[in-house]
């Protein structure tokens, strides 16, 4: 395997599974991150806060390292991804950030809607039901509008907050402690 | 609905249909008790094992989760690495306790395969998991970095080391227990299977303070594979206690809870998952009283009384000379008062004993710090003779004091006789902390004076300390404190009182410093204060005072010739003043042996079998290492080298009583014993012409025993110590007010093994600002805040550049060839030289501890 040394990752902070979104079909829309963005502007079936899946991020990345995949949503191939960020700055919704490889946890949804909000119009967002918090072994994690929030200063990635997220929201990037992915499936 | 879920372990595939927490299935199923049980939390690292090439904490991970995985623990390691880990850790002195070396080695390995190469940062970083409490991380970091040069080719394992031909005092000697700890199959407790074995658990008080009305376990007997529920009345003599007999075993029907970790009953099933579940059907019912949470409400009159004598539990009244007009007519005088918090020791293995009938009595399997006391404290309980119990120690996975009390032995004991088979008693973490006594919490008013050129003429103290709901070591460490308050420095007029007050918080007792962290941190930011108002720095105002040989130490004991505190205050004077505005300074004293008139005696027999030396000395080794020093003594003494020296451990039916791994005694005390027992076999050797095997069968017994004085002795200099050590720390800020270098200068006499001692002032220096900075031990109406996770105990990011420094002098003690305890004194200057910087850079006096507006208390930034 590659070295990782200070290699930094971009990761998405939405899981997908907005079914209900107007023309998903699957897998890219067929609009831009803005247009798809304006057509469902103040819908309440439609999450105000996800992935758009217009691939902003996909038309500036130039290692091909982010798609929009089946999920409808942008996916990062962090074999690919080296950090360097472009997709940050793409994004209309701010949902991608780099991280580091010693910190692969990280909550995949960062709604601010009130968890009965989050739970009609998305099956893995988070509900901010506070399970996270109450398992965090060091005090990371806090809910902070609505959507559990890691401190990385204090995080140390045991994973204890996505083995017991309930809706699989809070996830692995090595895969290891993701939880749930049959409760996932669109 | 059942699945079977398959992965592959160590090379073998392995299936189970159980989803449990992975570490359960390792240690329970398959016996890989290199996987260690440190809190099931995800917050200790104890448990670190490699899944598909990644550092993951065991516990976190469940059976179902691992399905298809390729999971490798220490046993799974290659010889290669094996060795390469054994010698590197081992080398560079990262073993004490070991209980965090298993999973250091996990994080270790799984980093070293990503990175052949790995810098500092990125260990510190790999480590962040993992908490050590012993060494401080240097140590451990310096053997990751030194297995990832021999596994990559760049470094050579020397083999010799580990033999240890060369094992004599100031030898490099290379643990005994290095390898046993690195690979994992040394065995705590918990490591224990026995055929038979049964688990016993307490169940504990819901409130800290109220009224049993009802222990209604019939619910928890109906569950197939519960075997008996014990309560108060099943318990011969319902109270221990390691000085003080005021310990319920379990509180009566009836009867008032003191603290939220008593114990009501005491369920016993077949299996842990059982035991949990019939825990869970015992039905208390409580008549919640309010508690006494403060020094300050046990003290109010018409308070609550914690136990019917009244809540005062013990006071000291120390004094020499006449501080009220000494500091009268003092030209400078400062008062200041200070609170510092309990703290608690946080060691990484939780308690655990397995008991067992054995002959007409009842054999303990334990970690603790005195097998003789532990023996003590449950025949008290069991009403027998103390021969009818015998107690052995497994390895101890770190103590600091909180293993001096009984937690688990006692319980288990009264279990295996009432069931009569092996019964295994593990704490959970929590347990843990509600229930072993903290380091106290103290308030204190110190008022010191001096003269024109800041030489000190006095101190008055009122020092106040809250024992919680239990003596336990109340006395002797409110002595300490009391004792100590006044610093390493010679002045002969001083007044101070200790109070210890019972309240309904969780117990206070022993913890490495013995009182001692409280008092001298108030005293050293006095002496601050004081230099200031003379006008001359810190470094010189300590200097003016400092002890030497032949002056008298205000409690009157002479400073024996082996004083060396003006030598660790030059070691670090440079560094010191070349660091103006952010450098802090702080000395101590600690005293090696119990000392103050007691009995404090060493033991030791060396029998020659099968041609070797076996030593027999009941003195537990809870990872400082003494079980180590005591061959090299052996082997000093008689020239041999390690292969010929057996430690035989510490039980309390084949070893004779040492006393207690308490008041950084064993290396002074035991030492001696153990160098006067290998003397007289060296005598009969040398006539044997150094053949060994002329010696067989023989036996060499001694008892060290050098008298001391009682506390407030008539006579004009009393000896309270046989020794003391001292040391002065210097804590460097950056200027962000983190901290970069600390500089622990320290006479500890004769160095016996110079890698272990840099990791005993390393880790004494890290616990040490975590008191400072970052450790607290919050209660909420005397309820434990506190998680393990949660309690501020530094991690390997937060450490900073630690220099450790021994400074040893020509003249030494006559005994233990000079040695002098480090245990405890290495964790005392560290926090009011903290202070001291901090005070350095913003001119604020931080009274309390943990420290307010530090660059630690700042809140840090949430990302998002």
């Amino acid at each position: 395997m590659a070295k990782m040394r200070e290699r930094k990752t971009a990761i998405v902070q939405c899981f997908g599974n907005c079914g209900n979104r107007d023309g998903f079909t699957g897998g890219k829309t067929a609009e831009s991150c803005e247009q798809a963005a304006e057509k469902c502007r103040g819908d309440k079936a439609v999450c105000q806060w996800g992935c758009l899946g217009g691939g902003s991020c996909e038309a500036v990345c130039r290692l091909g390292a982010i798609h929009v995949g089946s999920r409808g949503i942008a996916e990062v191939d962090h074999e690919k991804c080296v950090g360097c960020g472009l997709c940050v700055g793409a994004c209309p919704r701010n949902l991608i950030r780099l991280t580091t490889w010693e910190y692969p946890i990280y909550p995949a949804c960062v709604s601010e809607d009130e968890g009965s909000g989050t739970r009609e119009v998305c099956g893995t967002g988070c509900t901010a039901c506070g399970s996270c918090v109450r398992n965090c072994p060091v005090d990371a994690i806090s809910i902070i509008r609505h959507h559990a929030v890691i401190d990385q200063e204090k995080c140390i990635a045991c994973g204890m907050c996505a083995v017991k997220c309930p809706r699989g929201a809070i996830r692995d990037m090595n895969g290891i402690f993701t939880v749930r992915e049959e409760k996932v499936k669109i | 609905m059942s699945r079977t879920y398959y992965f592959t372990v160590n090379g073998i595939e392995r299936s189970t249909d159980q989803n449990k927490p992975l570490l359960r299935y390792l240690r329970d199923d398959l016996h890989l008790h290199s996987v260690k049980d440190g809190c099931s939390e995800g917050a200790c690292g104890t448990c670190t094992i490699i899944v598909d090439g990644k550092a993951v904490k065991s516990c976190v991970l469940t059976t179902r989760l691992a399905e298809g995985r390729d999971i490798i623990t220490t046993e799974g390691l290659t010889e290669k690495e094996k060795e390469a880990f054994v010698y590197a850790f081992g080398s560079r002195g990262a073993v004490q306790c070991g209980f965090c070396i298993p999973g250091m080695v996990m994080a270790g390995k799984a980093l070293i395969d990503r990175v052949p190469d790995p810098t500092e940062e990125e260990i510190k970083t790999a480590l962040k998991g993992n908490i050590c409490r012993c060494t401080g991380y240097k140590k451990i970091i310096e053997g990751i970095q030194l297995a990832a040069a021999i596994l990559r080719g760049d470094a050579k394992i020397e083999e010799e080391l580990e033999k240890g031909d060369e094992y004599g005092v100031g030898k490099r000697a290379f643990r005994v227990d290095v390898r046993e700890k690195v690979l994992g199959y040394g065995e705590y407790p918990d490591d224990v299977e026995m055929e038979g074995m049964v688990y016993a658990s307490a169940v504990r008080s819901k409130y800290p303070r109220a009224r049993i009305l009802d222990i209604d376990f019939s619910k928890a007997m109906e569950l197939p594979g519960v075997l008996t529920v014990l309560t108060a009345e099943d318990v011969p003599n319902n109270k221990v206690g390691h000085l003080q007999q005021d310990w319920d075993v379990m509180i009566a029907k009836g009867s008032i809870t003191r603290c939220v970790g008593d114990a009501i009953c005491l369920v016993v099933a077949g299996t842990r998952e059982i035991l949990e579940k019939a825990k869970k059907l015992v039905k208390i019912s409580y008549e919640e009283l309010q508690p006494v949470s403060s020094i300050a409400e046990a003290m109010a009159e018409g308070a609550p009384k914690v136990h019917s004598k009244g809540n005062l539990c013990q006071s000291r009244h120390v004094t020499r000379g006449d501080a009220k007009k000494a500091l009268a007519n003092s030209k400078y005088v400062v008062t200041r008062k200070y609170t510092t918090p309990f703290t608690e020791h946080a060691f990484l293995e939780p308690e655990c004993a397995v008991a067992f009938p054995y002959k007409d009595g009842v054999k303990v399997l334990s970690s603790d710090q005195g097998v003789y006391d532990t023996r003590h404290e449950i025949s008290i309980m069991l009403g027998c003779d103390p021969e009818k119990v015998v107690v052995e120690n497994k390895l101890v996975g770190g103590g600091f004091g909180g293993k001096e009390d009984v937690s688990a032995q006692h319980i288990a004991a009264l279990a295996a006789l009432k069931v009569q088979r092996p019964v295994k008693v593990t704490f959970s973490r929590q347990e843990s902390i509600n229930f072993h006594p903290k380091r106290h919490a103290m308030e204190g008013t110190f008022t010191l004076g001096c003269d024109e050129n800041g030489i000190f003429t006095g101190l008055d103290c009122e020092i106040y300390f809250d024992t919680g709901a239990y003596a336990s070591l109340c006395g002797p460490v409110l002595e300490r404190a009391c004792t100590h308050s006044v610093g390493p420095y010679c002045y002969q007029n001083t007044d101070i009182r200790g109070y210890g007050y019972y309240t309904n918080n969780p117990p206070a007792g022993a913890f490495r410093g013995f009182g001692v962290c409280q008092s001298e941190f108030a005293l050293e930011s006095n002496i601050n204060l004081l230099a200031e108002k003379v006008g001359i720095s810190p470094w010189e105002i300590r200097y003016r005072n400092a002890i030497e040989p032949g002056k008298v130490l205000p409690n009157g004991q002479i400073a024996d010739c082996s004083t060396a505190l003006k030598e660790t205050l030059l070691a670090v004077k440079d560094v010191y003043e070349n660091n103006p505005g952010r450098a802090g300074i702080a000395c101590a004293m600690k005293n090696a042996g119990v000392g103050v008139g007691l009995p404090d005696k060493g033991r030791a027999k060396l029998v020659v079998h099968d041609g070797k030396i076996e030593l027999y000395s009941a003195a537990s080794d809870i990872g400082q290492g003494c079980a180590t020093v005591f061959i090299q003594m052996v082997a000093e003494t008689t020239g041999l080298g390690r292969e010929k020296i057996i430690n035989m451990g510490a039980n309390s039916e084949i070893a004779p009583d040492s006393g207690t791994t308490s008041g950084s005694r064993q290396t002074l005390i035991t030492g001696e014993a153990v160098r006067m027992a290998a003397a007289d076999l060296d005598r009969d050797l040398k006539e044997a012409g150094g053949d060994l095997k002329e010696l067989e069968g023989k036996e060499y017994f001694a008892e060290f025993f050098d008298p001391t004085d009682k506390l407030g002795a008539d006579v004009p200099n009393p000896k309270s110590h046989v020794a003391y050590g001292f040391a002065t720390h210097v804590v460097i800020l950056d200027d962000e007010g983190r901290v970069k270098e600390v500089y622990a200068a320290h006479d500890s006499g004769k160095v016996v093994n110079p890698i272990a001692i840099q990791g005993q002032i390393e880790g004494g220096v890290l616990m040490g600002l975590g008191y400072a900075f970052t450790e607290d031990f919050p209660l909420k109406d005397s309820v434990p805040r506190a998680k393990y996770g949660t309690l501020g105990l530094m991690r390997s990011t937060q450490i900073p550049d630690i220099h450790a420094i021994y400074v040893e002098k020509e003249e030494l003690l006559p005994f233990a060839y000079g040695a002098k305890g480090i245990g405890e004194i290495a964790t005392i200057p560290t926090a009011p030289a903290a202070q001291g910087a901090y005070y350095a850079m913003d001119h604020v006096l931080r009274t309390k501890l943990p420290m307010e507006n530090t660059y630690y208390s700042k809140k840090q930034k949430a990302v998002k």
